[in-house]
């Protein structure tokens, strides 16, 4: 069966897209030989190679799998038995939404990546209900038989916008953007240009420490803007919905993505503060499924959001309000002192290389600068370190810089590792590792006080009591 | 190899004696290390067991020296059950025995066991595996 026939108007599009490095790189080698036919060759090759793609894919749903054969030069089938479909999610560009198609891509649980993904680039947008339910049909009661919509968990809000550029990716994306400049030869000509030459009489008529301030002010507008306008484009629109065993994420203004996580999977959240973003009030919800990918944007459930809202969504997925936002029990003293050690480490060693060496005095400066932002990175993270276990859940919580606090179930907990470093046999210290199937596959108690990690394995998952192994 | 390149070193600057001196000496200090306290060490400290006894059965590991960690996974879990015998292994009649589960990070590894106890744990293994009928994960 072949795809749907308005594609042949997109793939042109996404193909000069995907390839606009090449069609640049012949549009200035185009200009530096005079030569203008080199940019309508690029362009009608990947406009060619376009269009090609529609033809060369197909797609087939037999009763027992599913096919798709592609490929241009190399001919690929992929074929995926259907007992094994897991989940189908939808994702919609902005010339896919205008034409009304959607890219729909069917996991099975297990996580795939770039070519043996199964992805049909794309299908009318009415079509998805229709195959949706019959690709779920044989693993999930099929989603559309309930129509009571289910419960709205979380909603996007546009104070979300605010912890948006606490993160870098604005600074990443201005970087990239001087990088590609200078790659396609752009930098060159800004430099001959006038807007360098008028940049350097600013320069010297107010000096350098102030035309360094005002650019890195501009850097720094610009890289904000560029994170908010980020934020709300991939995130605007967000919707989280609970149904009965399945989990409903959508996002995105311009590219719509759509997610559909069955909750049978879910092994826990994850609730990440990075240390802006906590000054701030925010968090943001990872799921801990198998299944999926535990780092990036596959497990994300909530961007960063006030920090109640991640926990009362958390608390609703888990069942547990607890574990979401209850106190934690401390490591003790031992742990703190270890924290603090392991901080101090960078500035104590510095200091005797300093003194040796004769350092000047401003770097002595910015050793002590140093030394105070070391210091309080210990006392935050020695706060932070705590853990519980209650109702079959742990919950972990370590970290200062990237905070993040770990509900993993005991029943997704598959094997136990107590991990004890020189050092921390020396303090009584343990590190407790829960291994799961889920997520990013193993999560870390740091620290804890080594007589009591065997007991925190046991409380969480019960078979770990009976064991004599489990005592010494 | 470390050697070579010292002695590479040596032959082009031959200056500053003391330096390779003190390069020398580490290497010496770092084959004592590995060559006759690590494996003297991790001999004391490994263990293995299947218990069948107490609770469900599991698998109990004890490895490292100077890092060490003591794993714990229980049999309902295992996914598979490998033997490795590197040429070295089989000069000594030794195996390697893998236990695998659902995650990564649970896999119990036990080392360095006769060949045929390990052939007795992989058929212990599967068999106690094989009972159940649950994912796995």
């Amino acid at each position: 069966m072949r795809l749907n026939p308005r594609m042949l108007l997109v793939h042109p599009v996404h193909e000069v897209l995907r390839q606009l490095p090449l069609v640049i790189g012949s549009l200035v080698f185009g200009s530096a030989t005079g030569n203008p036919w080199w940019v309508v060759l690029a362009l009608v090759l990947t406009v060619t190679i376009g269009v090609l793609r529609w033809f060369t894919t197909g797609y087939r749903i037999a009763p027992d799998e599913i096919q798709l054969r592609s490929g241009l030069l190399q001919r690929k089938v992929l074929s995926l038995p259907r007992n094994r479909i897991r989940s189908v999610s939808t994702d919609a560009r902005l010339l896919h939404r205008l034409l009304g198609l959607t890219v729909l891509r069917v996991g099975t649980g297990q996580e795939a990546a770039g070519n043996n993904e199964f992805a049909l680039d794309a299908v009318a947008a009415e079509q998805v209900p229709r195959l949706r339910s019959v690709l779920l049909a044989d693993s999930l009661n099929a989603p559309e038989q309930d129509s009571k919509p289910g419960r709205v968990l979380a909603r996007w809000h546009p104070d979300w916008l605010r912890y948006s550029p606490l993160s870098l990716t604005g600074l990443a994306m201005v970087l990239a953007t001087v990088g590609v400049a200078y790659q396609v030869g752009a930098a060159g000509a800004l430099r001959d240009s006038r807007l360098a030459q008028s940049g350097l009489d600013l320069a010297q008529r107010y000096g350098a420490a102030a035309t360094a301030a005002s650019a890195a002010i501009v850097v720094l507008a610009a890289s904000v803007s560029l994170s908010v306008l980020r934020s709300l484009v991939s995130y605007g629109n967000l919707l989280l919905r609970r149904d009965a065993e399945l989990l409903h994420l959508e996002h995105g203004l311009l590219r719509v993505r759509e997610n559909t996580f069955d909750m049978r999977r879910l092994r826990g959240g994850t609730l990440r503060e990075a240390l802006l973003v906590r000054a701030f009030g925010g968090a943001r919800l990872d799921a801990v499924m198998t299944g999926v990918n535990g780092v990036g944007e596959s497990s994300l459930l909530l961007p960063p959001c006030p920090v109640a809202t991640a926990q009362t969504v958390l608390a609703d997925l888990i069942g547990h309000p607890d574990a979401a936002s209850g106190p934690l029990r401390g490591h003790g003293p031992a742990a703190t002192r270890r924290r603090w050690a392991r901080a101090l480490l960078i500035p104590a060693t510095l200091a005797p290389v300093g003194v040796v060496v004769g350092a000047p005095l401003w770097a002595w400066a910015v050793w002590a600068g140093m030394t105070v932002g070391c210091a309080l990175l210990a006392f935050d993270r020695s706060r932070s370190l705590g853990h519980r276990v209650s109702g079959g859940w742990l919950v972990a919580r370590s970290g200062s810089l990237e905070r993040r606090r770990d509900c993993i179930s005991g029943a997704g907990i598959i094997g136990w590792t107590v991990r004890q470093s020189w050092p921390q046999r020396r303090a009584g210290l343990a590190t407790l590792i829960a291994a799961t199937a889920a997520g990013i596959k193993r999560y870390q108690v740091i620290d804890v006080p080594a007589e009591l990690a065997w007991s925190i394995a046991a409380d969480a998952s019960p078979w770990v009591a009976h064991n004599r192994w489990a005592q010494d | 190899m470390l050697i070579l390149i010292q002695l590479v070193w040596i032959a082009v600057d031959p200056r500053g004696m003391w330096l390779h001196a003190a390069a020398a000496g580490m290497t010496v200090l770092g084959i004592v290390a590995f060559v006759v306290i690590a494996p003297l060490w991790r001999y004391r400290v490994h263990r293995w067991e299947i218990s069948l006894t107490s609770g469900p059965p599991a698998v109990y590991t004890r490895t490292g020296w100077i890092t060490q960690e003591r794993r714990i996974v229980p049999i309902s879990r295992v996914q598979t059950v490998d033997t490795y015998r590197g040429p070295l292994d089989r000069l000594f009649g030794l195996a390697n025995v893998t236990v695998t589960t659902a995650s990564s990070a649970g896999a119990v590894r036990i080392e360095a066991l006769d060949s045929d106890v390990a052939d007795r744990v992989v058929a212990q293994l599967t068999h106690i595996g094989a009972i159940g009928a649950q994912d796995a994960t």
